[in-house]
């Protein structure tokens, strides 16, 4: 067997890396969400001073490439604070702050599609702020949400890809080795797109699950 | 008793209530009329909080609603119905009453839904208990947003204008049950335009003209040619009423 040979041991390498990006994702995606959340209910309340930061840094997010975020925190952070920086480290919060700035506008839109009326009900029935966001506001944003995030949600898996060029041993970067040693692009590069693409297809499948469940539980057919 | 001393509403520089004065004593059934932008709604709006107060004061047996303690206090001892019924979307309309009663005055689920189940009974939608409000009729919207309301078992229960987006039919279903309220004695404060219905179940009637309320007579008193209808303005207003 040549060195340049397919071994059985490659497939464990693809595991591996498979593995890396999942964890990746899965942990990037629990604090986007959740960050994304935080900011949807701070812009909502208007607390002073908060909404120009959060739509300034938002936009910014969105408006500007992934990989050049992702160069600013690996190695333009590190340089002006001094600090030290693992590629994990860099990868875990450039993807989170990223998805976080997304999430953060279909929570918005979901919120905002709520009807201001039954919200003026809520607080004369003496419902408080907090029981309001919980009963009223948020069983209907998320209806709304999730949708429009199970799609942002699929992009931020394929966008995982590029933490392969700061060296993160991800489902990419084994593509990478991979290909070096055997000098073949095209299977390689076809796997590696196969995987990702059976992934997004069963991350789209859940997604489409828990919305049908969620609207099942709120079957009034609106929005 | 509902209190209103010199209330004043300004949105921006537009006066919508002048220095109105107002009392609402329990067991009594007060009609607020009036056209269109004469402040009729806003009144309600500041009796339950939702609007402040530019001027003057309220109070809801007592409770000043300018206060936070005295808002909260405020609301438990009144209910509010709406005219777009303001129903929550997502619940159905038993969970639509008991959301309240279980969560702000911390009654047991149980006796929430038994105490919702025997209102909409009552309205005749018992078989409507586990309906999403898009299922329902403008009219059957309207019996719930009733129901929800008399579930928290205020002492005074404010409609604002809640038959103006029915037609006649649903109207003739919602006017029953608040007359058959007000024969209980429920104390309410009133916005309509339904002025025969006014007549029947009002103890008093009040007059608002843009802003100002211009005239608060006991109903009868209110249509006799030497009260509420030796005022021009009142005679104008019914007359134009009368023949919509």
């Amino acid at each position: 067997m040549r060195y340049a040979d397919f071994t059985p041991y490659d497939i464990i390498l693809l595991l591996q890396g498979l593995g890396v990006t999942l964890a990746l994702f899965v942990g990037t995606t629990l604090i986007g969400l959740f960050l994304g959340l935080l900011l949807a209910i701070v812009h909502h309340y208007r607390i002073p001073g908060c909404r120009p930061v959060i739509v300034v840094v938002t936009e910014a997010l969105k408006n500007s490439p992934v990989l050049v975020q992702l160069f600013l925190v690996f190695f333009g952070i590190p340089a002006f604070l001094h600090i030290r920086m693992t590629p994990v480290e860099a990868a875990t919060l450039t993807i989170s702050l990223n998805t976080a700035a997304f999430a953060f506008v279909v929570f918005r839109s979901g919120i905002e599609s709520i009807d201001r009326d039954q919200i003026e009900a809520a607080k004369v029935f003496g419902l408080g702020r907090s029981q309001i966001l919980r009963l009223v506001i948020a069983p209907q944003a998320a209806a709304f949400a999730v949708g429009p995030l199970v799609g942002i949600l699929v992009n931020q898996l394929q966008v995982t890809s590029l933490i392969s060029v700061i060296g993160v041993f991800d489902l990419t970067k084994i593509g990478n080795i991979l290909n070096l040693r055997t000098l073949q692009p095209f299977i390689v590069w076809a796997v590696i797109g196969l995987i990702y693409y059976l992934a997004a297809k069963a991350l789209a499948h859940a997604g489409g699950r828990i919305e049908a469940a969620l609207r099942k539980s709120v079957k009034w057919g609106g929005i | 008793m509902i209190v209103a001393e010199n209330v004043e509403k300004r949105f921006r520089d537009v006066e919508v209530l002048k220095r109105v004065n107002l009392r609402v004593e329990p067991g009594e059934v007060v009609t607020i009329l009036g056209a269109s932008g004469s402040g009729k709604s806003t009144l309600i709006r500041c009796i339950n909080g939702l609007e402040t107060l530019s001027g003057g004061k309220i109070t809801v047996d007592g409770h000043d609603v300018s206060t936070k303690a005295g808002l909260v206090a405020a609301r438990r001892a009144s209910a509010t119905v709406f005219q777009l019924f303001n129903l929550y979307p997502h619940m159905t309309a038993l969970q639509n009453i008991t959301l309240a009663p279980v969560e702000v005055l911390k009654l047991p689920k149980t006796d929430a839904e038994a105490r919702a189940r025997a209102l909409l009974d009552r309205v005749g939608l018992s078989a409507q208990a586990d309906a999403y409000p898009q299922q329902l009729s403008g009219g059957q919207r309207q019996r719930v947003g009733i129901c929800r309301a008399l579930a928290m078992q205020p002492r005074y229960l404010l409609l604002d204008e809640v038959t103006s987006a029915l037609d006649p039919e649903m109207t003739g279903d919602v006017l029953r049950i608040l007359a058959a309220l007000a024969a209980e004695g429920t104390t309410m404060v009133f916005v309509t335009h339904e002025i025969e219905f006014a007549r029947h179940i009002s103890s008093r009637i009040v007059f608002l003209e843009q802003g100002e309320l211009i005239v608060d007579l006991p109903t009868a008193k209110f249509f006799a040619e030497d009260g509420g209808l030796a005022v021009p303005r009142i005679r104008q207003f019914l007359s134009k009423m009368k023949k919509d």
